[in-house]
């Protein structure tokens, strides 16, 4: 399924959507008026990237992104919109130079990765593609990789979800409550 | 990923397979209808054709030629959108359930599913937290506070129940130590049946299921009297009808869900029926579902969330740790 192993039409048309897709949902997130819409488009961006990681073999990645982020995520997302209501805001009010200054910077680094690579395509140094074996991919190699090379970040993001947990609970607790009840933070 | 099948096999497969369900939730009605009449010692649908048979067609026809009204200040496109959304990822759903063995017809081997995917549990989960938006986008789309607290009650139901639902099989994909449904099928056909040694899980999945689907007695989105209905209050004709049909749907998908989880899918005790088992075994649980409706009152909206968090959550947490213990002892 490996976008190198070309001469795949399908897989090709899929990836020129996907990518198609993605790109226009990033831009329709940025330039909806209505947060709404924004939400949406966001939840567009994430399916669509769902479907490059499934052209790149990783069913696992690309089920759970649905899964999490498309999913639960952003249902909190369009939750919190729809109780604040129809606010919309115009998308682009003009920010601060540094910010347009650090736009230009990061979109002329983009710029020189995507020459960069498509120099090192057109003179055959990424010809070889990568082996993939059968199991990659997979939910037990993803589980093993997660308690064997990458152990120390997988349990500090646990860390990290139990103090956001514990935090929103104790936020929680505190708008509440009447404000001489409540031990101060 | 579909060992030896011919792709236009598999969409043959899908055809008739959409269809089927679609009759199945079309008699599913009338099925709910008649048996609810029954315990409530009446009839039931008896006009149209023998035992009130062709009363889905009827309905059909009814909420067709309705006229499809519309709330001026509703979001068009999104408006139409949700009850589609949440129809097809009630569809697709169905697409990871293996039914049957897999036969052999004419030189062609037929697989008995439509799509053999390596992690199908997660992605029939994956399609259910997407479904989610129909009932989001449908509340905000309509315009009408009533719709949009309707749609933030059933959201929050949906969610807090899918946590619930996710935790209860772990047990299950523990045992057949897959996530992939045909495996955890051959698995079972093989040892045993997962809801003996999984009975908590398999009561929590049942509880989590009647919610994910807003039946009674967690059917707020119908409380019309009290709650003005929910998510749908805006909607009438075929697209409120889109909306009860990927209730319905979701009903039968997540009871063969069940049935494949819990209760070895295509195999029987006796007999190699193959999809009759399956079969037997969705329309048992689906009458179950029936039953309950008969039988229990709705829950306050408070008690939803409580027993929803603080039974379910903490039953399925426990009985996932106790699985996984005596999984490792017993390798």
């Amino acid at each position: 399924m490996l976008v190198a192993s070309a001469g795949n039409v399908v897989v090709w048309m899929v990836w020129i959507v996907a990518a198609f897709a993605c790109l226009g949902s990033g831009v329709a997130v940025v330039s909806f008026s209505s947060p709404f819409y924004s939400a949406l488009a966001l939840i567009g961006n994430l399916g669509s990237l769902a479907v490059l990681y499934l052209l790149l073999n990783a069913e696992f990645v690309a089920a759970a992104q649905v899964l999490v982020y498309a999913g639960a995520v952003m249902v909190m997302f369009l939750f919190v919109i729809a109780y604040i209501g129809p606010r919309s805001e115009s998308p682009w009010m003009g920010g601060p130079g540094w910010q347009a200054v650090g736009a230009v910077l990061a979109a002329g680094a983009l710029l020189v990765e995507i020459v960069v690579v498509i120099s090192l395509k057109a003179s055959g140094q990424l010809a070889h593609s990568e082996h993939v074996d059968a199991t990659f991919g997979t939910p037990a190699y993803i589980g093993r990789l997660f308690l064997t090379d990458h152990l120390l970040a997988f349990e500090i993001t646990s860390i990290v979800l139990l103090v956001a947990a514990v935090g929103g609970v104790i936020l929680g607790a505190h708008s509440r409550r009447s404000p001489e009840e409540v031990p101060s933070l | 990923m579909n060992n030896g099948e011919p792709w236009w096999i598999s969409l043959i497969k899908a055809g008739i397979i959409v269809n089927l369900v679609m009759l199945a939730f079309a008699y599913t009605t009338w099925l709910e209808r008649k048996l609810l009449g029954r315990m409530q010692l009446r009839y039931g649908p008896n006009r149209a054709g023998p035992f009130g048979l062709l009363q889905p067609i009827a309905d059909l026809i009814k909420l067709i030629r309705k006229e499809s009204f519309f709330p001026v200040a509703a979001r068009d496109s999104l408006y139409i959108a949700a009850p589609v959304i949440a129809m097809f990822t009630a569809l697709a759903a169905f697409a990871v359930i293996p039914f049957g063995a897999g036969w052999q017809i004419w030189h062609y081997h037929v697989n008995g599913e439509i799509a053999n995917v390596s992690i199908g549990l997660i992605l029939l989960f994956a399609l259910g937290s997407v479904g989610v938006y129909g009932a989001i986008i449908g509340g905000w789309a309509s315009e009408s506070k009533y719709s949009l607290l309707g749609s933030m009650r059933t959201c929050a139901q949906l969610v807090s129940y899918e946590v619930s639902l996710a935790l209860s099989v772990l047990g299950v994909v523990l045992m057949g130590q897959s996530l992939n449904l045909v495996e955890i099928v051959n698995k079972q056909g093989a040892t045993i049946w997962f809801f003996i040694p999984q009975l908590a899980g398999m009561l929590v999945f049942f509880f989590a299921v009647i919610a994910e689907t807003s039946r009674p007695p967690f059917d707020l989105p119908e409380a019309d009297t009290e709650l003005v209905a929910g998510y749908h209050t805006e909607y009438g004709g075929m697209r409120w009808g889109l909306f009860q049909t990927a209730e319905y749907v979701n009903m039968i998908t997540l009871s063969a869900l069940a049935v494949t989880l819990f209760f070895a899918g295509w195999h029987g005790p006796w007999a190699p029926l193959g999809p009759l088992w399956f079969v037997l075994k969705v329309f048992i649980l689906v009458s179950i579902f029936i039953w309950i409706r008969a039988s229990v009152p709705r829950l306050r909206y408070d008690q939803l969330m409580r027993f929803g968090w603080k039974v379910l959550l903490p039953v399925a947490t426990i009985n996932a740790v106790i699985t996984a213990l005596l999984v490792v002892w017993v390798h």
